[in-house]
């Protein structure tokens, strides 16, 4: 069994319409142990080549199973006008339906072939009734178009964005370091929120960084008088 | 009146033109129609010409005969439009049981369709016929005029007849009926 024959198969109730034309048996007459036992050997085959199985396949193989398990159990005893429910009914009433639709196609395809044998031609345009033709009054002419064109591209010209620079300031310890003394020297004395005015990110890192430096370098004092309270940076030396 | 006709014919090409169209357009009653469309039909019957008057679905147009078709074959790709089995499978279910919704057609066939469903009405094979009352009112798919032309047929009653869907329904039609006794 090779690969484009499996693929060849429209759907499970076609597989299943093939494993039963097969075994040669009536769609009424078919065994639900032995066929859910061939489906289910050629589902393993499609996994085995490695086959995406389509997740009808597996649905079909889960009512099989369903129905074969019915089968299996044993039935109470049934009063005797008493409809016993068939469990392949169903599906054996699906299998028929579909076969007939299946057993349409080759006359569709005849029909089809048939009609290949003349030929018609595209309609005109501009009938049934919708009038393509375009609509242009008689003060319109081609200066008015060049005009409105004109108006539309200064227009256009008039919404374009501003040209702007967009810079990427860099920060540098050394150059923050110097601003703060240059701070530093005018007050004295400043709070830590003082220093950070810019919420730039770079900004507050490299500030960050400057008072640590600088601090580590016994150039300033961080003092603060009791927990949670505001810290001051001061000049180290007054 | 019968050049007049055949010009209006040549206009609307594959689509055809309804009785009454040419009715209003020539200003004639039904009976002179006809007699005309004969005529000119019958003159489109002689060898002179390569085409003839088809009429389909209460629509009359012109087509090529039949009698010419290798020659005409030589020029026109027929291989292209056919349909794949599955979608003519699909397609045959469509035509026996509209309207008909998806998950109906998904149900019949076992597998999802809706890629079929999309080919035919890409092709205009078939269209949406209004929505179902079932639950999330889901589109009803029927048969277009195309869908004749495509397979040849004149209307609906020409489809190649089914055979009518086995005893079993029957048997269970017996069961559902409330039978009453005298």
């Amino acid at each position: 069994m090779d690969i484009t024959v499996i693929n060849q198969f429209e759907g499970p109730l076609d597989l299943l319409l093939h494993l039963i034309k097969e075994s040669n048996i009536d769609i009424i007459d078919i065994n639900i142990e032995d066929i859910t036992k061939q489906y289910m050997n050629y589902i393993s085959k499609m996994e085995a080549m490695s086959l995406d199985v389509a997740s009808e396949y597996l649905v079909m193989a889960a009512e099989l199973i369903e129905m074969k398990s019915r089968v299996l159990l044993p039935h109470p005893a049934i009063e005797d006008d008493e409809y016993e429910d068939d469990p392949r009914e169903e599906l054996i009433k699906r299998l028929i339906e579909y076969k007939n639709y299946k057993e349409m196609t080759p006359a569709f395809r005849d029909l089809e072939y048939n009609r290949t044998e003349y030929f018609t031609k595209e309609p005109s345009l501009n009938i049934s009734g919708i009038d393509m033709t375009p609509k242009v009054s008689n003060d319109v002419n081609m200066d008015t178009f060049m005009d409105a064109f004109n108006a539309f591209l200064k227009k256009r010209e008039l919404d374009k964005p501003l040209a702007t620079m967009i810079t990427n300031k860099e920060y540098s310890v050394s150059k923050r370091s110097n601003e703060i003394r240059e701070l530093l020297s005018q007050k004295k004395r400043l709070t830590f929120n003082d220093l950070f005015e810019n919420y730039n990110r770079n900004y507050i890192v490299v500030t960050f960084l400057s008072i640590l430096t600088m601090a580590k370098n016994q150039e300033l004092i961080i003092e603060q008088n009791n927990n949670f309270d505001e810290l001051y940076i001061c000049r180290r030396g007054d | 009146m019968r050049a007049i006709l055949e010009g209006l014919l040549f206009i609307s090409g594959d689509d055809g033109i309804t009785k009454d169209k040419i009715i209003d357009i020539l200003g004639i009653d039904s009976n002179q129609l006809n007699e005309l469309i004969n005529e000119l039909g019958k003159e489109y019957e002689s060898t002179n010409h390569g085409i003839r008057i088809e009429e389909i679905n209460d629509k009359i147009r012109f087509v090529t005969k039949v009698e010419y078709k290798d020659y005409y074959q030589k020029l026109v790709d027929v291989d292209s439009d056919m349909l794949t089995n599955a979608t003519l499978e699909t397609l045959a279910i469509i035509a026996y049981n509209q309207p008909i919704v998806r998950s109906q057609i998904d149900e019949i066939r076992g597998v999802d369709s809706s890629y079929h469903l999309r080919k035919l009405l890409l092709k205009e094979l078939i269209e949406e016929k209004g929505r179902s009352e079932l639950p999330g009112r889901p589109i009803l798919y029927g048969t277009t005029d195309r869908f004749l032309d495509h397979f040849g047929l004149h209307s609906l009653n020409e489809l190649p007849s089914i055979t009518e869907t086995t005893d079993i329904d029957e048997e269970i039609d017996l069961f559902d009926t409330k039978y009453q006794e005298n």
